[in-house]
Formats: structure tokens, sequence, C-alpha cells
């Protein structure tokens, strides 16, 4: 349904390209900006990874209660204190093993590009079916971030996370939001600064083979 | 870690077989770019990815020496491996969803529950459609958004501003041709500027509104959900039903999502049937306008476009013998829609329509000029005149397939144009409607066929397109003749 999003991530760096070069398919590389950080936002479709890029960034992408809108990557840049964080919004995905072809682009990369932080979007309501990827995010060596997203409708179905059991169980840092309602962003964003500013600004999990 | 899956022993053994022949590679790591985790990526090779299998076929060896690993942890096992990776993985979500998930008294919601089963159920879930499309689209779209905006906004370039610009052109330019860039007949701004924001703009901006709405609500995926049967008893797969009923706001964004089918099959069958038979917001809402005073036309248009639409896939899914993948669909809830939010994604869609088609209608304008000034207009008129002829139409809309070449919504708010006049039969509006309906829709359209599927199958699409639209056209033509219909 949304067009604009083949172009959006060119209109949100500030790079208006003319119609003549939108027809033509000549993308420009996108400005090097210097950032303090890489984070992506990763899930299955359809758990508000969008909503939560646009609180971050400022930069609007169509939000769509309808899974799969989101097919391209989309970048922009947070604020958050004193750090310029680099966004990355990812098409949805239900494992590290990619059944299709935008499954295989955000598979690609959260393993290929230098990461900060990967920020694992789930629906609290459906949580038990979502914490196969965390581990296998866990399993890749990424530094993650578990956001329990939708919390607001968890609620109402009379749902509660633990989310300090939740933390010591999986050793990542846990935080309950409800993106749409700005609930929680700000102790994301935290969360975030967190990992930036660790002296060793590595990830967390050892990475020597066991032998 | 406590609670990091621990695999069944076979597997494990295998992961840390792989983890110490990885290790033994060394700069001979074919894989290394793929993880910096030696046990990720043992995971992936048991899980059979493709990718990496593909890197490692380009060292036989290696991949010899994984595939021992491999088969000895499976002999072991009485399930294949990934599914034995799965399922580890699950039950141990689950068990841990027991310890941080507290559920309270079950109260779950009954109302929303009932709606979701009227909205997917064929028997509630038909009718249900049909209201949507009467209210939201016809009524709203067509009648308010193409009837009423669509006067109001003519009335007043027609009224204040066109004759202004006539005027001013007029003083500034003593050469006729200057003046007939700017205003008179196919100026830029009386022709150009003027379809795209009294004709297409009204039309586009409720279509978009009303599709934000279902959108947000969470209809569409149970639209889609309930299509999925009538999908499956075609021969295709549900999976397709997504990027069609996107397609019904936008073909090119549809397009672009038919990334999300899993065989190359589905994704050349998805993306035929949008560029044949799925209209666009800016296509249903000229057209709605169009046939809005015509129920009965407006039946005939429908009934053949979902007719072509059924019979094409049902053929493509012949033509293309294969399996298709399971349909598997996240149901998102239904959600009363934020007035803010629904407003927003219109305002950022009209923008980027906007901005799309406008540099396209004045370039379309100067493109008439030019062809106008150099006669060159007049001989493809000539050249297109005995097709508009062929399926009933008049000659005075030969400019409009040209147009349509264009943009269907640029050649639709001709006729549009045309029909205000009183130029059009009841039968020719139909006829009109159809062909252009077949037609491609824009060439942002074309542009994404060509990225997504390669230059050789689009030529071959849009070779089939455009002489099966005119055929079409011609033979509804015939059709009604022969009955003596006429609306």
């Amino acid at each position: 349904m949304n067009c604009h999003q083949c172009q959006q991530n060119c209109h949100s760096v500030k790079q208006k390209r003319s119609w003549w070069k939108r027809l033509t398919n000549k993308y420009r590389p996108e400005p090097v900006l210097a950032v303090d950080g890489t984070i992506a936002l990763v899930g299955t479709p359809n758990v508000g990874k969008s909503v939560l890029f646009n609180r971050l960034t400022g930069i609007y992408v169509t939000v769509s209660n309808y899974p799969g809108t989101t097919v391209e990557v989309s970048r922009g840049i947070a604020k958050i204190q004193d750090y310029r964080v680099r966004v990355i919004d990812t098409p949805g995905m239900y494992s590290l093993v990619p059944i299709s072809e935008e499954e295989q682009v955000a598979r690609d990369l959260l393993l290929q590009e230098s990461l900060d932080v990967a920020i694992h979007v789930v629906d609290a309501k459906n949580l038990g079916r979502m914490l196969p990827l965390t581990f296998q995010l866990i399993e890749a060596g990424l530094p993650v971030i578990l956001a329990v997203n939708m919390m607001d409708e968890a609620e109402q179905l009379g749902l509660k996370v633990r989310s300090e059991a939740l933390q010591t169980e999986l050793d990542i840092p846990v935080v309950l939001m409800s993106a749409a309602l700005n609930r929680g962003i700000r102790e994301l964003k935290q969360t975030i600064i967190q990992y930036l500013s660790s002296p060793s600004n590595q990830p967390l999990i050892n990475l020597e083979v066991a032998t | 870690m406590t609670t990091q899956p621990t695999y069944p022993e076979p597997i494990e053994r295998a992961i840390a077989s792989i983890e110490s022949w990885l290790h033994g590679l060394g700069e001979n790591n074919l894989l290394s770019q793929y993880s910096r985790s030696p046990r990720s990526l043992a995971l992936l090779l048991l899980q059979k990815d493709p990718a990496l299998w593909q890197t490692l076929a380009n060292n036989p060896r290696q991949q010899q020496e994984v595939e021992i690993l491999l088969t000895v942890a499976q002999n072991q096992l009485q399930y294949p491996l990934d599914l034995a990776i799965a399922e580890t993985r699950q039950k141990q979500a689950r068990a841990l969803e027991e310890i941080a998930i507290q559920k309270s008294q079950t109260t779950a919601n009954a109302t929303t529950e009932v709606l979701h089963r009227l909205t997917v159920n064929p028997i509630t879930g038909i009718p249900i459609l049909m209201a949507i499309l009467y209210f939201g689209i016809y009524k709203f779209v067509g009648e308010f958004g193409a009837g009423e905006l669509v006067d109001r906004i003519e009335g007043f370039f027609e009224g204040q501003i066109n004759p202004v610009v006539n005027q001013i052109a007029a003083q500034l330019f003593p050469w006729q041709p200057l003046q007939d860039l700017i205003g008179n007949d196919y100026g830029i701004i009386t022709l150009g500027i003027r379809y795209a924001t009294a004709i297409v703009l009204p039309v586009v901006a409720t279509y978009f509104l009303m599709f934000s709405v279902l959108e947000d609500s969470g209809y569409l995926p149970r639209m889609s959900l309930m299509l999925d049967r009538l999908f499956k008893s075609i021969g295709l797969s549900g999976r397709a039903v997504i990027p069609m009923v996107l397609g019904l706001g936008c073909d090119t964004m549809a397009t672009m999502v038919t990334r999300t089918l899993e065989t190359r099959r589905e994704r050349l069958i998805a993306t035929f049937l949008l560029s044949l038979a799925v209209p666009c917001a800016a296509q249903w809402g000229v057209i709605l306008g169009l046939l809005a005073q015509k129920p009965a036309a407006l039946m005939v248009w429908g009934g053949l476009i979902v007719g072509i639409f059924l019979i094409a896939g049902y053929l493509s899914a012949k033509l293309f013998p294969g399996t298709s993948g399971a349909f598997y669909l996240e149901i998102p809830p239904l959600r009363l829609p934020k007035l803010r939010n629904i407003l927003t994604k219109t305002w950022v869609r009209m923008k980027w329509y906007f901005g799309e088609i406008l540099p396209l209608f004045i370039w379309a304008s100067v493109f008439i000029w030019l062809g106008r000034l150099t006669g060159l207009f007049d001989v493809i008129i000539r050249g297109i005149e005995p097709l508009a002829t062929a399926i009933g139409m008049p000659k005075a809309t030969a400019p409009v397939f040209l147009y349509g070449f264009f943009r269907r919504d640029y050649g639709a708010a001709g006729l549009f144009d045309i029909q205000q006049q009183g130029g059009l039969t009841g039968n020719q509006l139909v006829i009109a409607a159809i062909v252009l309906t077949l037609f491609l829709p824009c060439i942002a359209q074309l542009q994404i066929m060509i990225k997504e599927r390669g230059l050789k199958t689009t030529t071959f699409m849009v070779a089939f397109i455009f002489p099966f639209a005119f055929l079409v056209g011609y033979c509804v033509n015939l059709v009604f003749n022969i009955l003596r219909v006429s609306f």
C-alpha cells in the first residue's frame, strides 16, 4: 500500500531525488554521517518495529496494522542525549534461517553489519512465540535488548509481564513498552545509552570458541 | 544465560565439532563473513541454511566435511535436525513464558472475538465486505470524493482559475503556441495541474483516508484470510492475497510486497495479476466517479474485472505449475483506529502521491504541447483513432488513450473531462473504464516491475497486457452491440 516507502529512505536523509532520477532508478549512495553507534530493530512482522523507528528517529515510515508492509530497510538517525545513533528498521523475520527474500535481507544485515545493539521487538501478547528468535540472536553473539511492546494490549487481556524474571533468565536487558502510546521509549533510550557508553562497547557474550 | 536453549545431546556434539572444525579452518573459513559466533554458524549449518550452503559449495572439501558431521548427528536423531532444533527453542520459550507471564482472570474481549469471527466467516464476511465497498468506496470515495468534491474543485478551476490564466497568458505572450503551453485546452495549468488537483487529488485523498482506516483497524488481514479460500479454489496460494489486497491501494507498492512470497512462480503470477486486473486507488476513484450515476454499468465493470482476474489467475496457475507455499498470516488484533495516525498516514501518502504525479502531469502537458506544435500529436492520434473506433469509442477519446500510456489515472481524468461535457454514452464509459483498468497503471509500476522481475519478464507481460486490454474492449463492445444493451 505504501508506495512511498521505496523513496522513504531518501527523503528522510534529506536527499531529494528528482522525479527523473526516480524514474531511471538511480539511487544515490547514502551520505556518510558520523555516528556514535548503530542499532537495529528486529522482530516478527507486525510487532511495531516501524512505530518504534518513528519514535526514535522522528522519521515517518508508514505503519500498518498489516503484517509485511515493511519490505525495505529504512535507516535514520536518532539523537539520544549527546549520542547520534544510526537506527535501522528491518523487514519482519521469524527466524534467522530465512524463508523469503526480505527475510534474507534482514538476516544478512543483522549478521554482517557491525551493530552495537540489536533491539528485538516482541509482542507482549505472544511472548512465547517470539522468544525463539531472541535465543537465536543471543546465539549469534549480538548484544540484544528485548523490547516487550504492546504492553497496553497485553494488560487489557489481563497479562502481566515480569520483566525482572525475563532479564535474569535471558541475561539481557528487558524493557516493557507501548511504542504507539509513547510508553517506555525513555527507558529504552537509557538502556541503549548504557550499551553504547559501556567501556568495552563490545558484545557481552563470550565469543571464544569452546574447545 | 541460565535459559539459553541446550539442544539434544547429538546436536550439541555436532555443534561442538563444527565449532572446532571452523576454528581449525582459520583463514580458510568461508563462512566467517556470516557471523561472528561459531555456535550460531554451526546451528545455521545444521538447519541447512541455503545461503551458507551455497557459500560452502565453493569448497567441495569443506562441504563434504560438514556433511559428514551432519549425517553423524542426524543418524542419532529420530527427527530432522532443523525440526529438533526448532522444537528445543520452542520448548525453552514456552518454559520462559510460563515464568515471565502472569495471567490474571481471563478477560477475553468478547466483542472483538465476535467481530473477528464475523469478518472471517465467508457467510457473514462477504456481506460485511460488500457493505464496506458500498459505503466506504462507493458512497464515500465515489459519490462524495469523485462526485461532490471533484465538482466543486473543477467548478472553481473552470470558473475562477482557467479564465484568469488564459487571460494572463494572452497578455504576457504575444505568440499563440506559448499561450497554449500555459493555458487553453492543453496547457500546463489548465490541463496538467487541473487534472492533478481537481480530479485526481480529491479522489485519491478520500480513497487513501478510507484505506488507512481499514488498514489500521486490522480488517485487511481478515479480508485476506477470507479471500484465501477463493484464491485456493483457483489454484493460487493464499499468501498471494496480501499483495493483491495492498494493490487495491497502490499497485506499485504491492509489486514490491510480492517479495514476501516464497516461490518465484508465486511472485510471477502475483505481479502479472497486479498489473492486469487489480485497480489501484487512483483508478478505483476515477472509475467510480465515471460510473457512479449508473449502478448497472458499475456492476458490469466490476463483474468483468473480477472475472478476468479469476480466469487469468486460474490460467496462469495452470500455465506455471508448481507448488505454492503454505499460507501463514499473523492476524493482528482488531483495533479502533486512532484519528491522528490515520490523518498522518493519509497526509504522508497524499504528499508522496502528489509529488509523484504532479511532475508527470506537467511533463505530459509539455509533451502534448510539443507534439501538437510539431504535428506529431496529430499523427499519433490518427494512429490511435481506428483503435478507439474499433472498441466503439468516439474519436475524441483518442488523446485519452495516449494519456493512458503516461498513467492510467491521467487517462481516466481525461475521460472524466469528456464525460462532464456529455461526450460519452453509458456503453462507451464502461468500455473505456475496462480498458483503462486492464492497462498498466503508471510508469512507476513498470519501473518496479522491471526492478523486481527483470526486463525480459516485464516485456512479456506488457506485450500481453496492452493488446489484451484492447481486445477485451473490442469484445465487450461487440457483445453490447449484439445484445443491444445500453446503459
